[in-house]
């Protein structure tokens, strides 16, 4: 029963988000396909709920459908006018078919490594210390993350706010005026 | 547990959909959201295997690519209106020079 409903979600999940993916590449108006993209990452948010990451889900709809898709919509509204591509001539013509044909061919490949490449086992090599669900069942969900962050991933952690500084240095520079 | 392969196979289409849109369109902005959408679904199969897995490293490599993705739109964005302001045209097929 469980089990039922779990394939049940995931597929209605699974063809909500192919769908609203593909919203994003077939829009005419990049405002559409902003929404779009909102959208596929909000149901992306519900896999990771159903796989039980749950800070990650919401960091994902707090940051990514919150704050970096506020910023798109900012610019594309700032651009509007040129911001939808209709009138833009087909250079290549052939352009469309070409890329429709290697994305079959790419999705053909990925899918069929994945049935028929080495035999993936996924046997967890998870011991008694390392194991996250024992760690969520003990202390919680974003507690067990935030001892992983704090301890083992504290270096990347740190370098992470060098990025973020050099992000800024960089839009200041381009935002600059001439 | 569902089995992984599904939720990979999800993700190598979303993976698919972001790279056809880099191909086929020309407005830059929505090859920045394909991008994202390729992020997005490299992240899923973060999270799956971290679930299958039974280890934290997945989803810590989730939120250092998050950080990665927003660090990497405020650039691109910042660039593409720079773009923007200088030549009052957005088709990537014009941008084939590095010179401003």
């Amino acid at each position: 029963m469980i089990d039922l409903q779990l394939e049940l979600s995931f597929f209605v999940l699974a063809v909500a988000s192919i769908a609203s993916a593909i919203g994003v590449i077939a829009f005419r108006n990049a405002v559409y396909s902003a929404l779009s993209l909102i959208l596929t990452l909000l149901f992306l948010a519900l896999f990771y709920l159903q796989l039980g990451a749950m800070f990650i889900a919401i960091v994902q709809i707090l940051i990514y459908a919150g704050a970096i898709m506020v910023l798109f919509l900012f610019v594309v509204t700032m651009l509007a006018s040129e911001a939808s591509d209709t009138e833009l001539p087909d250079r290549i013509p052939w352009q469309r078919g070409i890329a429709a044909t290697l994305g079959l061919i790419l999705v053909g490949t990925l899918s069929y490594l994945l049935f028929t490449g080495t035999p993936m086992y996924v046997a967890s090599t998870a011991t008694h210390d390392n194991s996250l669900s024992l760690k969520v069942a003990a202390q919680g969900n974003i507690e067990a993350f935030g001892l992983a962050l704090f301890h083992g991933f504290a270096f990347p952690f740190e370098v992470t706010s060098l990025l973020i500084v050099v992000a800024i240095l960089g839009a200041l520079v381009f935002g600059r005026r001439a | 547990m569902l089995p992984l392969s599904w939720y990979l196979i999800v993700s190598a289409i979303l993976f698919t959909i972001g790279v056809s849109g880099v191909l086929i369109r020309r407005n830059p902005l929505v090859i920045f959201m394909s991008i994202e959408l390729m992020l997005n679904a490299v992240n899923l199969s973060f999270i799956a295997f971290s679930r299958y897995l039974d280890s934290v490293d997945g989803q810590m490599f989730v939120f250092l690519v998050l950080t990665v993705a927003a660090a990497e739109v405020v650039v691109g964005l910042a660039l593409i209106v720079f773009i923007f302001r200088t030549r009052r045209d957005i088709d990537v097929d014009d941008m084939n020079v590095l010179r401003g």
